[in-house]
Order: structure tokens, then sequence, then C-alpha cells
């Protein structure tokens, strides 16, 4: 090809920008499952013949960094040789390819003189693929077989007609077979978008051409993250984690991870983290690799591309049959969870290492919220999947954020409106939690408050939470984010506390209510500016209480003014 | 006769087309009471073509007093009130952030802070049954609070409001009678549609921004009025289009963007006139500069976006990280470089313009208003870009106060010589300005160079042939006025306004006298409104659309529907819903299809003189002549022809100046300009004059 033109450059690397974010669209605007359209539970990106990753959409980050594994599991099976045009492939086996039975990918060969140029690639959460608990989300399944159905790498349409027999099992084995057939049609629609889009850059610029600039982009997304990685400090670095439970057995499970900096790369081991448990915990090794990439990607600079250069200066290993590594028939349903502490590990030690780039623990992931069951009346089924998120911590330069998605995804909320439209469910509450954001000389972020009423007759009620032992960390002297809390009122009685992960039957007029964690602080909340901590009293944020507590910050006469003297002198003696 | 005005931070623009000829000017802005200059130019325009008040049949009217108020957060102290247990969805927003990976980012602080977002006992479940009546002494404690506070303009948003409207309605009578002082902005006025943040964001820009726009319009008409004009004054909308400025004063969230649009819309007119349907528009003012692109005859356009300063996001599907409107509007990307723009060298010893204005006051060095900064104005005049009589000989501009800011802020500091730190301040601003076309480009993956540049506003020309070759853009296309091009769309402008009621049926279902029914009262009310701000109903024209989508999907498509007197059939609806599907997502389905709502434009069509139809005449001291320019290290300074419009040769090399009394023409060395049938110019590159003179 001929050598690399610098706005060409510009041009293809926004080009193929846009291409995924036309993809993401496409999925928001055709898809019909809440949890895909409106949670925005999916993602979409480009990878080139070989499967290496192009760009990424702005979507779940934690799903693409698995992508790799999966078209390795679709290469195994289905050399691209034997591929023709119109063909289009599934998987969701995380023992070959996937991450949990709920996530879908989708694969779809683009074809250019005959043979594949590239593959759109788009992975959607379904809000339903069978099995023992509806959701096929549940924390207490024991073996994969209770989670759904596994589909191994095939095609659902070959040269462009549908697999009828693959479409059949599917409409058989899922509870809202409507609902999935047309999640997996609007991931067609946006394979097509991708093809078409592609297609439209490669013959602008021609297919040679094209592939060597996806070659250079893959390479400056290396060089840049080389570049950064070789001005860290060489050594190792440890950090621990801990997931409460998992729903089974009441006893903390260790995340455990070691970076070791050296020669511009890094090498992350996860040994020390604990043995698979027998609860649906357990997250792939591909999931794993995809936390840790997106972790480091979080602490190198904007401009890095979001592309296979990245990962390959990063090495990811953790021990056979380990919660980052379980062998089948291991439970992963609610792998989401590892992947969060996973993150949050990562985080943590490259917190040593960055310590200017890295922010004091979030919420700890989002908390699962599941009702399924049947409609009053028209008996009618539902399944009601909603994601609780989120907060910031603190940083060494500024507050947490209150109300934001986790990094790991950029994962939107279920309007209130939309839910009580869709389901029989009433939201009586969606607000900030005070007090919850650790304190610190950088405020960490408040976690939210989500309360549910159920209107139908009865459903069953599945609530996946954590960081209830286990609170978001502090950095730098920084406190930690305040506990979640789990409550429920049934049989019209009071709230009561409920642990963190539980799976039960509800009937009309039970309330859910969820205290989200908050985030941790940064640094000595004795060293707050007490002007700072006045304003977020009076915004409710943080109470009297804990602003003299916490802070050291005294009002007069409980009023919003400051009494600066006693407020030196508290701050001085405490 | 017409009337155009286009407001920006440095010129007001006016431009009067009378029966018989069409007079454009410019004069200076007044920022702190922006009417003035608005009265001041009309007045101008009027004694120009001996014309009284009484001729003038609308006057048409684009400002940035909307925009301006929420970049600078200039707006009312606002509260809300909202539905027991919601106070936080204005802030908790949609969680998503621009980008990912980036845990540097910030949300932007809530047009209204929690403190003063208030919760009202109520309820309305959703099917629109009340299931908690409405606490009117909640409404009252609350009101009295934000009173004690300071608050002055109140939003109401209460969940499930856009399936029942009473206890809105109601809170806003409790605050419209007993709260006088409070201005009141509705949901259910605004924007009747579900989604709780989406029209809560909406409704408290709109509450935010209502007393400075309002107010400003307010004055204006009020100052209009005093001339003894009667006619009807529209206002330029997000959209492109116009409505009445009475709507503007209540519903002012429509009229944001205002202007900016008008530009827009008058770059995609001129660009089908022309026979060219791939633009980038580019229009640089005093303070700011922005690009919209018209491709394949259309222009983009948005049914929500997000106001934030900088850079208009360039993704379809992130926005976050700015303030939320779901209103239409035309997708126009901005960055904070103009004339105007003010250079300095920062502590680092780095060469900076803007975003800092000088404005019209007290404006660049130059001007001799008291201004020591320098600005691009000034480096284009020591340049030789400009001539020292500018904007149509209103102003004398001096060059050694240019020359004299531009060495002690700049040269010395970074010890260069004059010419070199002048030009300097070009190069910045030309790559500044550069952005707000990539966003519209290169960051969607549209490659500029297969587009001509469109360039206007009092600057644009000014700076078209170095964004052009920056870009690698080839053809530079120049309107016959550009320095007023945006007031002369604005003549063109539709006047229209959109209605919408829900149907929430699936379309099998949809029975074709009820659907009848519903058109025909849309019909009725829109007709009603155009009456009563002045249309005839002869002219009216009604354009009919339902969104439809595929039954539990969100995102709909709006498919054309005939008149309520045609017969309806539902397989030819479906056929087209299925067919537009297809041609967007390559894939359609065989599920059963939705009709969500039926949206009615009523629009008065456009008139057809208006494009290009203000010809800027040449400036007095119209006689050709010659100056010296600098056009950079490689070319040096160079004499280049100057001559009045109207004048130049039909084909001519740069450089060359092409004068007009709205803006300043300057082709560059490596560019050649055609003057084309109709007196249009285009500019293109040719760059092998460059070895021409290089040998």
């Amino acid at each position: 090809m001929s050598a690399i033109d610098p706005v060409t450059f510009a041009v293809i690397k926004s080009g193929l920008d846009t291409i995924v974010d036309e993809m993401a669209y496409t999925v928001m605007r055709t898809a019909r499952s809440s949890i895909v359209r409106d949670v925005l539970d999916y993602s979409a990106t480009i990878c080139d013949r070989n499967g290496r990753i192009l760009t990424q959409a702005k979507t779940v980050a934690l799903h693409l960094g698995a992508v790799p594994d999966g078209i390795k599991a679709l290469l195994a099976r289905h050399d691209p040789s034997t591929m023709d045009e119109g063909d289009v492939f599934v998987l969701n086996d995380p023992y070959e390819g996937g991450m949990h039975l709920p996530d879908i990918f989708m694969f779809r060969p683009i074809f250019l003189d005959g043979d594949v140029f590239a593959f759109s690639v788009v992975i959607a959460h379904h809000t339903d693929v069978g099995g023992r608990v509806a959701g096929s989300n549940a924390a207490d399944s024991t073996e994969i077989f209770q989670e759904g159905l596994r589909i191994a790498p095939m095609r659902l349409f070959e040269a462009g007609q549908p697999n009828e027999t693959l479409f059949e099992i599917i409409r058989r084995n899922v509870r809202l077979p409507d609902l999935v057939i047309g999640d997996l049609e609007s991931q067609m629609a946006t394979c097509l978008v991708g093809e078409r889009e592609i297609l439209k850059l490669a013959r602008r610029y021609g297919a040679q051409n094209l592939y060597g600039y996806f070659d250079a982009l893959i390479d400056y997304g290396e060089r840049l993250t080389r570049e950064t990685i070789a001005t860290w400090p060489e050594g190792s670095y440890r950090f621990r984690d801990f997931i409460d439970g998992d729903g089974m057995v009441d006893k903390p499970i260790p995340i455990v991870c070691e970076i070791t900096v050296r020669n511009g790369k890094l090498d992350i081991s996860f040994d020390g983290s604990s043995p698979q448990v027998k609860g649906a915990i357990n997250s792939t090794l591909s999931f794993v690799k995809s936390a840790s990439y997106l972790a480091v990607r979080c602490v190198l600079n904007q401009e890095v591309p979001n592309n296979a250069g990245v990962y390959r200066c990063i090495d990811v290993t953790a021990p056979e049959a380990s919660i980052l590594n379980p062998q089948s028939p291991a439970p992963v349903a609610a792998r989401a969870l590892t992947g969060y502490r996973v993150v949050d590990t990562v985080m943590g030690a490259l917190a040593q290492i960055a310590p200017e780039r890295v922010r004091a623990a979030g919420e700890g992931g989002n908390t699962v919220v599941a009702f399924g069951g049947y409609e009053s009346g028209t008996r009618k089924p539902f399944v009601m999947v909603d994601m609780i998120n989120g907060a910031w911590g603190g940083g060494m330069d500024r507050d947490g954020v209150d109300g934001v998605t986790n990094p790991s995804q950029n994962m939107s909320n279920l309007p209130v409106e939309t839910l009580e439209a869709r389901y029989p469910l009433r939201v009586d509450a969606y607000g900030f939690r005070t007090d919850s954001g650790g304190a610190g000389r950088h405020r960490g972020g408040l976690g939210l408050v989500r309360k549910y009423t159920l209107m139908a007759q009865k459903a069953v009620l599945q609530v996946r939470a954590d960081r209830v032992d286990h609170q978001p960390y502090g950095l730098d002297g920084g406190k930690s984010g305040a506990a979640s809390e789990n409550y429920l009122a049934a049989d019209g009685g009071e709230l009561s506390q409920m642990p963190p992960k539980f799976t039960q039957e509800v009937a009309k007029g039970d309330c859910v209510l969820h205290h989200q964690a908050g985030a941790g602080g940064y640094g000595d909340p004795k060293t707050r500016d007490p002007d700072l901590v006045a304003w977020d009293v009076a915004e409710g944020k943080v109470s009297l209480e804990a602003a003299e507590h916490d802070y050291g910050v005294i009002f007069k006469d409980r009023s919003l003014e400051i009494d600066h003297d006693a407020t030196r002198h508290r701050r001085a003696t405490a | 006769m017409r009337i155009g005005v286009d407001i920006g931070g440095t010129f007001t623009d006016v431009v009067a087309q009378g029966a018989q000829r069409t007079v454009a000017l410019k004069v200076s802005s007044t920022p702190r009471a922006p009417e003035e200059a608005v009265i001041s130019g009309i007045t101008r325009a009027l004694d120009a073509l001996e014309a009284d008040a009484n001729h003038v049949s609308g006057i048409f009217h684009g400002t940035t007093v909307g925009s301006n108020t929420l970049l600078q957060r200039l707006g009312s102290r606002t509260g809300l009130l909202t539905t027991e247990g919601f106070r936080d969805v204005l802030e908790i927003g949609r969680l998503r952030t621009p980008d990912m990976f980036d845990l540097t980012w910030e949300k932007p602080a809530p047009l209204v802070r929690r403190r003063h977002r208030l919760e009202i006992i109520e309820r309305i479940d959703a099917s629109g049954q009340i299931v908690q009546p409405l606490d009117a002494d909640s409404v009252r404690r609350a009101a009295e609070f934000l009173m004690h506070e300071g608050v002055n303009s109140v939003a109401i948003c209460f969940i499930n409001s856009y399936l029942n409207a009473e206890h809105e309605m109601r809170a806003a009578a409790i605050l419209r009678e007993e709260f006088t002082q409070l201005d009141v902005s509705v949901s259910a006025e605004i924007l009747p549609v579900a989604r709780e943040y989406e029209r809560t964001s909406t409704v408290c820009v709109n509450a935010y921004v209502k007393n400075e726009l309002g107010g400003y319009l307010r004055r204006l008409e009020e100052s209009i009025r005093g001339l003894g004009i009667t006619a009807p004054v529209f206002v330029s909308n997000s959209n492109g289009g116009v409505s009445t400025i009475g709507m503007a004063k209540e519903q002012p969230v429509f009229f944001i963007s205002s202007g900016r649009s008008a530009g827009a819309v008058g770059a995609q007119r001129l660009g089908t006139k022309q026979g060219r349907p791939n633009l980038i528009a580019f229009d640089m003012g005093g303070t700011t500069a922005s690009a919209s692109l018209v491709l394949e005859g259309a222009l983009i356009r948005t049914d929500e976006y997000e106001f934030r300063a900088g850079i208009s996001t360039p993704s379809r599907f992130i926005k976050a990280g700015g303030y939320l409107m779901r209103v239409p509007a035309v997708d126009v990307a901005e960055v904070g470089s103009g004339a105007g723009s003010i250079a300095h060298v920062d502590r680092g010893g780095l060469l900076e313009v803007g975003p800092r204005s000088a404005g019209a006051d007290p404006g660049p060095a130059c001007y001799g208003k008291g201004g020591v900064a320098p600005t691009v104005t000034d480096a284009n005049l020591v340049l030789g870009y400009l001539a020292a009589d500018l904007a149509g000989s209103t102003l004398a501009l001096d060059a050694d106060l240019a020359r004299a800011a531009i060495e002690d802020k700049i040269a010395k500091p970074l010890d260069v010589d004059i010419t070199e730190a002048a030009y300097g301040i070009r190069q910045v601003v030309t790559v500044n300005m550069a952005r707000a076309i990539r966003a519209v480009t290169v960051e969607r993956g549209v490659d500029p160079r297969d587009f001509d540049l469109l360039a206007f506003g009092g600057s644009g020309p000014v700076h078209a042939c170095d964004l052009a070759r920056t870009m690698g853009i080839e053809r530079i296309v120049l309107p016959t006025a550009p320095g007023v091009f945006t007031a002369t769309g604005l003549l063109g402008s539709r006047q229209e306004i959109y209605d919408v009621t829900a149907i929430g049926q699936e379309l099998d279902k949809i029975d074709p006298a009820a659907l009848a029914k519903e058109q025909e009262g849309l019909r009725k009310a829109a007709t009603g409104k155009m009456l009563s701000q002045g249309a005839e109903t002869g002219q009216l024209a009604f354009a009919y659309e339902l969104d439809m989508r595929f039954v539990e999907q969100d995102g709909t498509l709006p498919i054309e529907i005939g008149d309520s007197s045609d017969d309806f059939d539902a397989a030819l609806v479906r056929e087209s819903f299925l067919k537009a599907y297809r041609e967007i997502y390559g894939f359609a389905s065989s599920d059963a299809v939705e009709v969500v709502n039926l949206r009615l434009t009523c629009y008065v069509p456009e008139e057809s003189a208006s494009v290009g139809a203000a010809q800027a005449k040449a400036p007095n001291s119209a006689e050709v002549a010659e100056r010296p320019i600098y056009f950079g290290p490689e070319y040096g300074w160079q004499t280049a022809q100057i001559y009045p419009l109207g004048k130049q040769p039909d084909n001519v090399h740069g450089p060359v100046v092409i004068a007009t009394d709205d803006s300043t023409i300057v082709i560059a060395p490596d560019y050649r300009i055609e003057t084309q049938e109709g007196g249009a110019l285009v500019a293109h590159h040719a760059p092998a004059v460059r070895e021409r003179i290089a040998s």
C-alpha cells in the first residue's frame, strides 16, 4: 500500500468509530427488550478478518475484551474459507467462547471480492434464555445446566436463509420468545448496518489500502500503550478485594491480583484468588481479561484508540479451576459481579503505580433486581430485569461523581415511566442516598436508592447485590463508601433487611428497597474545604451530623453558617 | 417588506427586502441590551429604502441570547417541583458518559441545584389514574421556600404527567395565582411525552433561560412596536424554521440555537439552487465560528440534543455531558473562535486565541474604543487582509493601535517580529475553527475532501482559503453577500408549527375514521394558531406523519401519510414503513407494527426570492486598488489587487481581494476565483500557481 496519509488515517480512525456508533444506535432503535433498548446492556464492534478488534462502540466495555476469545472459538469450528456471504453465527456457551448464557454473541462475516474481509460483532444481553429462574441470571444456581440454553458457535443464518432448527429450539426454550427473537433481529440489523458502512469505507479508500490503515491503527494503539507503561516504575504491585459471598455459602471470596510492570508491558496474575465457587458468580477467563484490559485502559490517555493493540501489551493469567477460570459445569450466570470486583482489584493495584489517575472504588458494580411472573388478568408472562448504577470515587484532584455508570459499562437506567408502562410494577423512589459517599478531601459519589412495589398477584424476585460486608475502598486516607443494603416488606409488613443475594416469591403490594453502596473518598476528610462540606449539607448530600463527625465541620445553631473557630478546634483535636 | 435580523456577539446584521431593492447592513451589537442594535439597524434600513414602518410585513429574527445564557450560566435561579421520591431525576440523568475509559469526566452541574428541587405529594400511575391526589399545601410550602431562597423561575415535572396533566396544571395554577413573582414552566405544556429525565431536563432548560430570553424578546417587541411597526415578529427556532415571538417567549427551549440554524438552512437552500448537494457550511462571526453539513442536499437534524461549552458531540448514540433538550434541531458544531477572539501568550509560552472575545465593546484594539488586547481582527489588519474601513465604512480601523497591541502582548513575549506574531494568531485561529469542521466531518468518518466549503459570516471569507487548504478542500463557494448571509437566510425561513397527539395502537387495529378525526383536530388547532399569528388560510400547508415501530421497540420512524380526506390504507402504510425500515437497517421483521404518534407540521410554503437576493454592494470608495498582504513564510508579502464586488475579472488567480460592504473576500496565491452566472463566486485550489511563483 501507499504511505500513511495523516488525514486519511484520521478519517479512517474516526470512520470506524462512527460505524460502531451507528451500530450501537441501531441496537437502541430496533431492540425490543428493556434490558437492551433502555438499559443498553449490549455492545458492538468491528473486527478484521483475523478477529482483531478495530474499534469499540461506547457500549458495555466489559463485553468487548471477551470478543477475541469468542471469535477464536468461532474460527476454531468454522474456517473462514467455509463461510458464505449471508452467513450469521451465534454463540453463548461460556465454555466455548461465551461469557454467560444471556449474552448471545452474533458475528457476521463481511465479504469483499469473494473473501472474508471483516466481521461485524454484536453482543446483547437477552432478557431470558430459559433455565430455572426467569431472567437466567440467578446467583444461586449450582450447575450451568440450570442456567438456560447453551449454544455452541453455529449458524443462525446460512447464506441468508434462517436456520429454522436453531430458531425453533431457541423459541421453545426461553420464557419470552418474541422478545428474544426480536432482539436477535435487532442484532442482525446492526450487523448489516456495520457491513454496509464498512464496505463504504472500503470502496472509498480501497480494500488493500484500508488493511494497511487497520494495521497502522492497531500498531498505533500498541505504541501509545507501551509509551505510557514505559513511564511507570517497574516492579510488582499487589491488591486484594472481596466479594461478600456467592449466595450459597456465606463466606467472603478473595480476589487477588499482582501487576508486574516490566519492559513496557504488564503481567497481571490472579494467583491467590478463590477457587471456583458453588454459586453462579464464577467468571470465564475471557471475562477476566476483559475486566483487566478495561481497568488498564482507564489509566491510559484518552487518545489511545480502543483496539487490539492495547491488549498486546497486557498478559492476564488466573489459576485453573479458580473463580476467575472455572471448569465446566460451574455456574456463571451472575459473573458480572466478579468482573466488577476484578476491575476494583486491578484498580487498587494501579493506584500504587499511577495514583494521579485512579479514583477510590466506585459502587462495586450494578445491583440487579429482577421480577418474573405473569400479569394479573391476561396471564401474560413478564420478566423485568433492572440494573442499578452507580457512583465514582474521589480522586487525587477531584470529587467523586454522584449517579453515573460503572466505568466497566456505559449503561443507562430504565426510565421510571417506561418501567411502569411495561411491567406490573411501580417505582416509589429513585434518588441519591444521603451520607453514602465515602468521606475524604475529595468526597466519594453518593449511592442510589430505588424502591419498587409489585402490582401483579405474584412474582419471583431475584436480587444480586454486593458490598454489604466489604465496602468500596477509599484511597490515601479517604473513607470507604457506605455499605449496600437490601430491604423487603412482605405481606403488608414493615421493611426488613435481606441478604446481599436472594431469590424469593413475592406478592402484590410487596415492596423491595435497595440502598446502593456509595463510592470511596480520597484523602483525609478533615482536610476537605469546609465550604464544600457546607455546600453538600445545603444540598442534602451530607447530613449535619456527618459533616461534624466525618469532616469535623461545625455549624452555628444547626444553620448553614460554618463556625470556623469550632471547626478549627475540632479538626485539630480529633 | 420583510426584514431579517441576526444578532451576533460583535455585529448585528439587518437585511431589508423591499419591492425594488434590498438593503443589507451591519451595526455594532449592544450586548447589554441587544435590542438597541436591532432597532438602530431597522431604522437605518428603513431610511435607506425610504420606507415607512407600515411597509414592513414581517420581521424575522435570529438570536444567540438563549445559547449565551446557557453557555455562560446566566439564567434565572431556578426551582423544580417534582413527584415525591424523584427529586434527583434531573441530576442522575441517564448515567452514561460521553467517552469510555475516561475517569477524569465530571458531570455538568445541574441547572437546578438539589436544594431547589422539591418533592410534591401526588402520584399518577402508568395508566393515567390518580393514585395519590395532589397535596396543594405541599405545593404552597415548596413555593414559599423557593421564594425565600430567591428563586424566580420554576419548572414543574411530575411522573407520568404525559398521560394525565391534571396535577401539573393544578400546581401551575396555584403558583400562577398565588405566587405571581414566579415564572412557571410546565412539562405538560412543553413536551407531553414519556421519559421523566428527558422531559424534566427540557422543562428545566426552559425555566432557566425564560427570564433572560423572554425578557429580551419582550423588550425587543416593545421597541419594534415603538417604531410603529405592527407586522408580526418571528424568531428562528433551533430546527431552522420560524415561529412567532409569543411562542418564543413562552417556550424558549425551542429557540436555543436560533440564528445558527438559520445559517445552515440558508446554506442548504443555496446548495440546492447552485446544484451543490454536498457542502460544509462555515460561518465565522465576531465571537464564534460554526459548521454544519449539507449531505446530498439535506441538513443533519436531530430530535434531541445537548448544549454545552465547546463543541457538539459527533456521536448519535452517546450524548451526555450537557443540558439535554428533547426538541428538534439542526446539528451545528460551534467553537469559541471569531474575529474578536483575543490572543494571548500563556504561562508556558504558548500562543492561544479565544475563547474570550473582545466583542463589540470595547472590540479589537484597532477599533480605538479602548480595547488593548490583540484580536484576530487586529492580526488581519496588520497583515493586510482587512482594509482600514471595515463593515461598510461604518468603522475606521486604526492599524497603529493593532500593531501596538500585537507587539506588546504577543511579539515581545514570544520574541518574534510583529508580522510573525500576527500570522501566528491567524494560524492558531484557523486550527481552532477547523475543529468545528472536523466535528461535522472527520469525526463522523466523513471525508471533508469530498465537499465544497461554503464560507459566510463577516469573517468567513477572510479565512476561507486557509481553512480549505488545512482540510484539503478543493472548492470554496462564496455567497454574494457573505456577511449578512444568515440574516438573508432568515428572510426565506418557513413559518411552521408542530403538533403531536398520541395514538398508541397497532396499525391493523386503527379505525380510519377515528384517525381522520384526529387529523382534523390537529389541523383545526394549528390553523387557529397560524391565523392568529397573521397567516392566511389559503397559504397554509399541512404535512402528517405517523411515528411507527415494531411492537415493543422504542425508536420510531416517521412515515408520511396523506390528508384526512384521503382513504387510509393500513396495508400501504405498513409497506411504506417496512420499506423505510429496510433502507435503514437492511432487515425487517414480520411482527406487528404499531403507531405511536400522529404528527402535524403546519407551515406557510417558502417564498422563493430569498437566497442570495441580498446583493452586497461595493464599498463607497470603490476603485480598483492594491495593497500588500502577508501570506505566510512560503509566499511572504505579496501585492494583491483589490476589486470592488462586481468589478473583478471573471477568472483570476490570487492573491486578490474582493471587497463588499459586509465582508472581505481574500483569495490566497494558491487559489483561483471564478465569477459564475448570477454573480456567485467559486474559488478553486490551484497549486500550480505556487510553482509559477516559486520559479
